[in-house]
């Protein structure tokens, strides 16, 4: 009982480690959201002081408001996982169940797009975005994101249309449903856990892009992340300031994360016990 | 690659510019009555400003209040033009990469962008921008008794050209010089260093970490653009070479020697966190009162000055830099300056120039310094004539003492064109440089290794 309880102490201490080092920057990001910029910088850091709301006035209402640019990542972020999904579902089915030729290579195809270092292609895209006109528009960047959001979630939602077992398809088809509505009503039902945290994973790697968006987007089109980067000018580090802004950039990829919690843990978990069904 | 003034929405919270910019009260009436768009003085130069009227030109800017300060006179360019501007704000780091690519693409993007001097170098031997002579040259386009460009404060004119051609016209600019903190020298009867040997015992005799006071900073993080942008001055003030025989070296005695005493007053007077900290980190201790003495911009006297943050108002005075063992005072020849994108078509091209003109004009220089409305004033004006008008001297020195003498003595005797070098390869040099200094003063290589290893680096990219 006692080896038990002490086990379980140092559990807990261990990870309450961990959680400090993860949380620590989060939390001091909170922090000097809610501090004037001569509290930022005092030392030792106050950790007891008149929080203010006024960073976050400032970033959101001031001359310099953010709200455009949380608008645009939204745009940016929900179009590219809107069109991700529409097309990644349809061909990581495909690539799941049907026979075709070539299809080992589709497979690895897809697979090997990742393997680029997307430095390396940023030129490339900036010309062909510059020769269509597309260079600072919504279009034009979640075109770009997609090149690297789709092959990440045919490849993630591959998996979990393997997993689903052949037999109830099968049985669908006895009863006479049509594949298309196979997929719709039999199989995308089974793995909406999957779809859930494929959904959030091209959310989020859209809402913190940043190289190309930096390089792609102009005054139009400017998504938060790449905002954010004015606060620390030539002239000074608005911490306070950055601080508030990182920490509304933050708070829909949280709250997206709390909804989502239940079916990525299932995803994770699921992920990691399969394996052998990939051909 | 710094610079200055409070942000403008700091000051305007404050309802004054610092502190003592507040003195100019009831100036403030009379700047805002010459703040209308009162075109006169730029219709005196015998030119057409309306030749190209109907053009759209995008100029890319760096969020600066510099910056700030000519958008919001924009309305009044295009009242006097008939061109509209738009212009975009890009953070420094990625301007050189977005400008880069549009210039290498031949896109025509950016019709100009503020452009760091080390970088005119790949410019024209890629002849990406057009020398601004031929533009300088023309009756039709410009008016030289008008915009008198010999006003042009020389050394950044001299840093922003190759080969005796000038390729971007300074707009804003800065030069390195001693901040130090004058209460603290007086109550120890120190005076501003003449030397870098005093600079060091000054440092010593005011460094008392367990009172949280070191004796100095200087910047510390890696980069073309932060340590390779204080260390040259060290270089050169110590007799550095950049080109030997015609070989660009960057070991060899002198390097050595100025690089043990950027280590050596570092790792004994500065705080141990200065190996990472970068002009607004230097600027932002110094105003907690925690620094003793810095060399840096002299544009960071404003946030130094900044009354929202600083502890150390009225409390600051200025000075050149230190001289080296060569008796020679190096300054930086920083400044942000406007090329002329050679891939516009022709009418583009006009329509940019007369644009850049009036940046870089008289009129619109001291508009947007003393005779700008708004609170945040600029220290980096581009023109002596501006730098000698009484009103502009007394807004300046209310930055502390000794500010103007100091900023214009840099100016005009300290400046040094090959301050760093100037060849098309610097940004990956300069990297390379950065990296050198960084690892011999971390003490992850010798100062020798450090430097004989960047030497190593450095000739294959001379050869390619």
């Amino acid at each position: 009982m006692t080896a038990k309880r002490l086990r379980i102490i140092a559990l807990l201490a261990i990870s309450t480690v961990f959680l400090l080092a993860w949380a620590f920057p989060i939390l001091w990001s909170v922090l000097n959201s809610l501090k004037t910029d001569s509290d930022v910088l005092a030392y030792p850091p106050k950790l007891v002081f008149a929080p203010t709301l006024e960073a976050y006035r400032d970033v959101l209402f001031g001359s310099g408001s953010i709200l455009p640019n949380l608008l645009s990542s939204v745009i940016i972020s929900v179009g590219t996982t809107i069109v991700t999904m529409l097309m990644a579902v349809p061909a990581a089915y495909a690539l799941a169940r049907l026979r075709f030729r070539g299809k080992k290579f589709a497979g690895f195809y897809v697979l090997a797009t990742q393997m680029l270092p997307p430095v390396g292609i940023i030129i490339p895209y900036f010309l062909v975005l510059r020769n269509i006109g597309w260079i600072d528009t919504y279009q034009g960047i979640i075109l770009i994101y997609l090149s690297f959001s789709l092959p990440f979630a045919i490849w993630l939602l591959v998996s979990y249309f393997e997993d689903i077992p052949f037999e109830m398809e099968e049985a669908a088809y006895l009863d006479g449903a049509s594949r298309l509505k196979t997929l719709w009503r039999i199989i995308i039902p089974q793995v909406r856990g999957g779809i859930a945290v494929t959904i959030v994973f091209v959310f989020l790697n859209a809402w913190n892009e940043f190289l190309f968006a930096v390089v792609l987007s102009g005054n139009t089109v400017r998504p938060v992340t790449v905002a954010m980067f004015n606060f620390v000018s030539v002239e000074q580090t608005l911490w306070a300031k950055l601080a508030a802004v990182s920490v509304l950039a933050m708070l829909p990829v949280v709250v997206l994360g709390v909804v989502a919690q239940k079916h990525i843990v299932k995803g994770l978990t699921v992920g990691a016990v399969k394996g052998g069904g990939r051909r | 690659m710094p610079s200055f003034t409070p942000t403008r929405r700091t000051l305007l919270k404050t309802g004054t510019a610092a502190a003592a910019l507040a003195t100019l009260g009831p100036a403030f009436l009379r700047q805002a009555a010459a703040q209308d768009a009162d075109l006169a003085p730029y219709k005196a130069a015998q030119i057409d400003w309306q030749q190209v009227s109907g053009e759209t030109i995008t100029v890319a800017v760096i969020p600066a209040s510099y910056f700030e300060n000519l958008i919001t006179l924009a309305p009044q360019f295009k009242a006097l033009t008939g061109i509209d501007v738009r212009f975009e704000k890009i953070p420094p780091a990625q301007i050189r990469q977005k400008s880069v690519i549009d210039l290498t693409s031949k896109t025509g993007t950016y019709a100009t962008h503020a452009a760091d001097p080390m970088y005119y170098a790949l410019y024209a031997a890629n002849k990406w921008v057009e020398p601004l002579d031929t533009y300088l040259a023309d009756k039709s386009l410009t008016d030289p008794a008008w915009f008198k460009l010999d006003d042009i404060i020389p050394a950044w004119r001299s840093a922003n050209g190759i080969d005796g051609k000038l390729y971007g016209m300074p707009y804003d600019g800065e030069v390195t010089i001693q901040v130090y903190r004058k209460d603290l020298y007086d109550a120890k009867g120190l005076k501003p260093a003449d030397t870098l040997e005093a600079y060091m015992s000054n440092a010593a005799a005011l460094n008392t970490p367990n009172d949280r006071v070191w004796g100095a900073a200087l910047r510390g993080v890696a980069g073309a653009g932060q340590n390779m942008y204080i260390y040259p001055s060290i270089f050169r003030e110590f007799g550095g070479d950049w080109m030997k025989g015609g070989k660009l070296t960057v070991n060899g005695p002198e390097a050595e020697a100025a690089l043990a005493w950027y280590i050596d007053i570092m790792k004994k007077y500065a705080p141990t966190a200065a190996a990472n900290w970068n002009w607004p980190d230097i600027a932002d201790a110094f105003s907690q009162g925690t620094v003793a003495s810095y060399i840096d911009a002299h544009s960071s006297a404003s946030v130094i000055n900044n009354p929202e943050k600083s502890k150390v108002i009225g409390k600051v005075g200025y000075a050149r830099w230190p001289k080296g063992p060569s008796g020679k005072r190096t300054t930086s020849i920083w400044n942000w300056g406007f090329p002329i994108n050679a891939a516009l078509p022709e009418k583009k091209r006009k329509a940019t120039w007369l644009f850049i003109q009036w940046a870089a004009s008289a009129e619109t220089q001291a508009r947007t310094a003393h005779k700008f409305a708004g609170p945040t004033k600029r220290s980096g004006v581009n023109r002596t004539s501006v730098w000698k008008d009484p009103d502009y001297i007394k807004l300046m020195n209310g930055f502390g003492e000794n500010f103007v003498e100091a900023t214009m003595g840099a100016l005009q005797e300290d400046t040094d064109v090959d301050w760093r070098p100037r060849v098309p390869q610097w940004p990956a040099i300069g990297d390379t440089m950065a990296t050198a200094i960084q690892s011999a003063l971390s003490g992850q290589a010798t100062i020798k290794a450090a430097l004989d290893d960047a030497q190593r680096r450095i000739e294959p990219m001379m050869r390619g």
